[in-house]
């Protein structure tokens, strides 16, 4: 996220008719209907739509941590719908970086240890993993923070963190599932703001919400309804507007 | 009223919505108090045989036998007279004639010691019958050792001398040891057909049983004046013996201490497994409970409804299981007691009283109540923002194992992670498969004490349904038992950690591990504490063994088969990990993670 890159550059995510669906016969649930969706490089993207649409499904399928029933999906340039489970494992840690609305912190391990956790399990150095956990908990402002337990961090904090565990691997892509939804509006704005701060620097995002600010924030808005996509807005010159213009609040 | 159909919703809901975990508990349940069940019939089998023998049979204190030398002829009246004029004698049974005659039967050739009975009922010595009825013309009862090792039952035909007889009965008497201890076996006649199968009458011994009015004092009986009389007959004409109840008693125990000690030592295991398992199952499934708690407290439930619903819950499953364990037990138990009687040679072990059971039912519902009390009254005062934010037990924090573990592969660095993050349930896997391993420690131990047994008394013990033949089919039997209940133990300890690992696993797959090296990581979790319960449990193993009875320094099983454990059981651990690790390891991550 340091090095520039273009918006509208080569494409990171494509999907073709992607479907997917649970359960069979009567209680047969289409949780994402035939979506097609290409993210390029350094773009942000917003998901909207109301409870139960599907936007958590897509995220998951676009990470490749659910398959599709139907349909094709490249990451990278690499199809992986049907790539083998472990391949995928290796594809997914470079290529891709989870932000969950339930933080998903490790409890038992402190700030700068969660944020080092993919790292290692991409087989990084303990050093190399160590020194980068440091340079991203200085980005996420909580520097003074990394000794300390989940338990111990306000959620606002617990989500800079859960951010910048998931910047760990420099992904191609952050895929953020109501990164905001557990959160109080002053703790909404510190991770506004650090989103804002990662479209800026060219980071790809693809945020799901419900929080029309977070939505305001992105470069593309698509709309969701009963796993189809219903609209999509161009926002025009979202990154050219301030993020205190957006939130209403004094940044 | 209607409280308690909120608390049987709960209830039903809770089984419903982990039927796995229920399932388990209850299959544990299940397996012990079978166990416990078959271990209190043998305990009845086992508890003092001769004593019980004796009371049944009415058992005399003294036997005095007297056979003719060759050409004389045996004049009881004269010969037992000296034993009859002592003050001592309340009460006799006899003379009895008996002759030694050749039993032959299709594939038998051996001989017998036939005595003539009265038809009613004898006041001292009345064998007790196992099988069958009693001597009736044409018609034999067998000792039971006897008949066992001849393989007769009611019903077959033998020759005597000749003359053909059918088994009418089989019997066990307190007047000598079971065959083969006394040799040659016994067999009970008519009086007249006993007398009608010596070719003479020089042929025929006289039997003669005694009651004493101080049988603790029979050996001042027997080796005193009177004994010594009897003993003096002039020696060209009878050859006399005289037996002590406690010289019988005695020889029994020569024979059955050894195996009487075998199927203690495995009926007291059993039953203190059956207890600990009971105990370790319910404590790991009630620590996923207080985040339930603390749900149920957040939408206005009482602490007491709280811990009513997780009481009823462990009440209602540990009942229906120890009911069907106890049925289950009552069904096996025959396969045990019934040749356990025949070994000790003692009448058929009375059916389980109906408060024998009772117990059992008990037992099981107190220990599981009790394993379940503890956690259920601190749930029901825990506050309700605690045991919401966190389970019961918070994941411990080892800093030094997280840097350690971050020097190694991931399968290891996950692994080892997992296993820090809650060393109580890690100690318990250990624990239980400490008791396993322990248990087949005890099971070898014994086993290769029956085989050194049968070895040293191969030339004594002879023919199929020996003694040391019918101790091992037990053997083979308590073994198997505990194989099962050791298996069930190891299997319940690894699927309920693989599930409470769920999170963490699908969390490391979100964040960029293989499942390979998840599932690695998931079974190298299970083979650290499987480790060290190997290396623990066969010192534990063999001084169960030891405290039970069991001989060490007579045959301890060979330092090979011990050894072999320890890879034994990492295998066996693996391959019970495997399914667990492998749909933990294969499981879509998301399905996990939003279920939250
Ligand atoms: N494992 C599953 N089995 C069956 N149906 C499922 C499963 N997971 C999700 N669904 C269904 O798929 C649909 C889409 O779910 P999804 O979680 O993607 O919605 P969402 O848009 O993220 O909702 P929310 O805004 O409330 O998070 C829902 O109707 C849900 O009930
Ligand atoms: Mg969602």
């Amino acid at each position: 996220m340091t090095e520039p890159i273009l918006a509208g550059g080569e494409p990171i995510l494509a999907a073709r008719t992607l479907s997917k669906e649970y359960g069979t016969a009567s209680a047969l649930v289409r949780a994402v209907d035939d979506v097609s969706l290409t993210v390029n490089q350094g773009e942000s993207v917003a998901i909207v739509g109301p409870s139960g649409c599907g936007k958590s499904t897509l995220l998951y399928l676009l990470g490749g941590l659910e398959r599709p029933t139907a349909g094709t999906l490249a990451l990278d340039s690499q199809p992986i719908h049907d790539m083998p489970e472990s391949r995928l494992a290796r594809l997914r840690r470079h290529a891709v970086g989870f932000v969950f609305q339930a933080f998903h912190l490790v409890d038992e391990l402190t700030a700068l240890e969660n944020i080092e956790l993919p790292a290692l399990l991409a087989g990084a150095s303990p050093s190399a993993a160590r020194e980068r956990a440091r340079d991203l908990l200085e980005q996420v402002d909580l520097s003074d923070r990394a000794a300390h337990l989940p338990s111990a961090l306000s959620g606002g904090q617990r989500q800079r963190v859960a951010i910048a565990r998931a910047l760990a691997n420099r992904p191609r892509v952050v895929l953020a599932d109501e990164p905001t939804g557990n959160l109080d509006s002053a703790a909404t704005t510190d991770v506004l703001r650090l989103f804002d701060q990662l479209r800026t620097a060219g980071q790809t995002l693809v945020v799901v919400t419900h929080d029309s600010r977070v939505a305001a924030t992105a470069d593309r808005l698509i709309s969701m309804r009963d796993g189809a996509f219903v609209d999509e807005t161009r926002l025009t010159g979202g990154s050219a507007r301030s993020l205190t213009e957006i939130t209403g609040l004094e940044a | 009223m209607g409280r308690i159909l909120l608390i049987w919703r709960l209830v039903l809901g809770d089984i419903r919505r982990r039927p796995v975990q229920a399932a388990m508990l209850v299959l544990m349940i299940v397996t012990t108090t079978t166990t416990l069940t078959l271990g209190l019939a043998l305990h009845k089998v086992t508890d003092s045989p001769f004593a019980r023998t004796r009371a049944a049979t009415r058992g005399p204190d003294v036997v005095a036998q007297i056979a003719p030398q060759s050409g004389a002829v045996a004049r009881p009246a004269t010969q037992f007279a000296s034993l009859l004029r002592s003050g001592q004698v309340t009460a006799i049974s006899g003379p009895y004639p008996f002759s030694i005659a050749s039993l032959t039967a299709p594939g038998i050739d051996i001989l017998a010691q036939a005595e003539g009975r009265d038809l009613a009922p004898a006041k001292l010595d009345q064998p007790a019958l196992t099988e069958g009825s009693w001597v009736r013309p044409g018609g034999a009862v067998l000792e039971s050792g006897f008949a066992a090792s001849l393989g007769l039952k009611p019903g077959d035909a033998i020759h005597l001398n000749g003359h053909r007889f059918t088994v009418a009965g089989v019997a066990v008497s307190a007047a000598q040891c079971f065959y083969p201890v006394t040799k040659p076996g016994v067999i009970w006649l008519t009086r007249t057909d006993a007398e009608r199968l010596a070719p003479r009458a020089q042929a025929l011994g006289y039997v003669l049983n005694l009651k004493l009015a101080h049988p603790e004092a029979v050996e001042d009986f027997a080796f005193g004046p009177i004994g010594n009389a009897f003993f003096n007959q002039p020696s060209n004409e009878v050859v006399t013996s005289l037996q002590t109840w406690l010289d019988i008693r005695h020889e029994d125990f020569q024979v059955i201490s050894v195996d009487e000690k075998g199927l203690l030592i495995s009926s007291s295991l059993l039953a203190l497994v059956a207890l600990a398992t009971i105990a370790v199952v319910v404590g790991a499934r009630m620590t996923e409970q207080t985040r339930r708690v603390g749900l149920l407290k957040a939408v206005g439930a009482t602490p007491w409804l709280v811990a009513a619903v997780v009481l009823a819950e462990h009440l209602l499953l540990a009942l229906l299981a120890a009911v069907a364990g106890v049925a289950a037990g009552k069904l096996l138990a025959p396969l045990l007691t019934d040749p356990g009687a025949g070994l000790l040679g003692s009448p058929p072990a009375p059916p389980l009283p109906a408060t024998a059971i009772l117990i059992v039912v008990a037992v099981a519902v107190a220990v599981a109540v009790t394993a379940t009390l503890v956690p259920a009254v601190r749930a029901a005062r825990v506050s309700t923002i605690r045991a919401l934010a966190d389970p019961a037990h918070p994941p411990r924090r080892r800093p030094w194992l997280i840097a350690l573990s971050a020097r190694l592969p991931v399968p290891l660095l996950f692994g080892l992670r997992l296993l820090a993050r809650r060393p109580r349930r890690a100690a318990l896997t250990a624990a239980s498969l400490t008791i396993a391993v322990a248990m087949l420690v005890a099971a070898l131990s014994l086993q290769h004490r029956i085989d050194v047994h049968d070895q040293t008394n191969a030339g004594y013990l002879v023919g199929s349904g020996s003694v040391a033949d019918r101790v091992s089919h037990l053997v083979y039997l308590l073994s198997g038992i505990l194989v099962v209940l050791a298996g069930v133990t190891a299997m319940f300890t690894t699927w309920a950690t693989a599930i409470d690992a769920q999170r963490p696993t699908a969390l490391a797959r979100a964040l960029g591990a293989t499942p390979r090296q998840v599932g690695v990581g998931l079974t190298a979790a299970q083979l650290i504490p499987g480790l060290i319960a190997a290396c623990l449990g066969i010192p534990v193993g063999l001084g169960l063994y030891q405290a039970a009875g069991g001989h060490l320094h007579e045959a301890s099983p060979p330092l090979l088969w011990l050894l072999a454990l320890i890879p034994g059981t990492l295998i066996v651990v693996a391959a019970l990990t495997a399914i667990p690790a492998r749909l933990g390891a294969t499981r879509s991550p998301a399905e996990v993670l939003r279920s939250d």
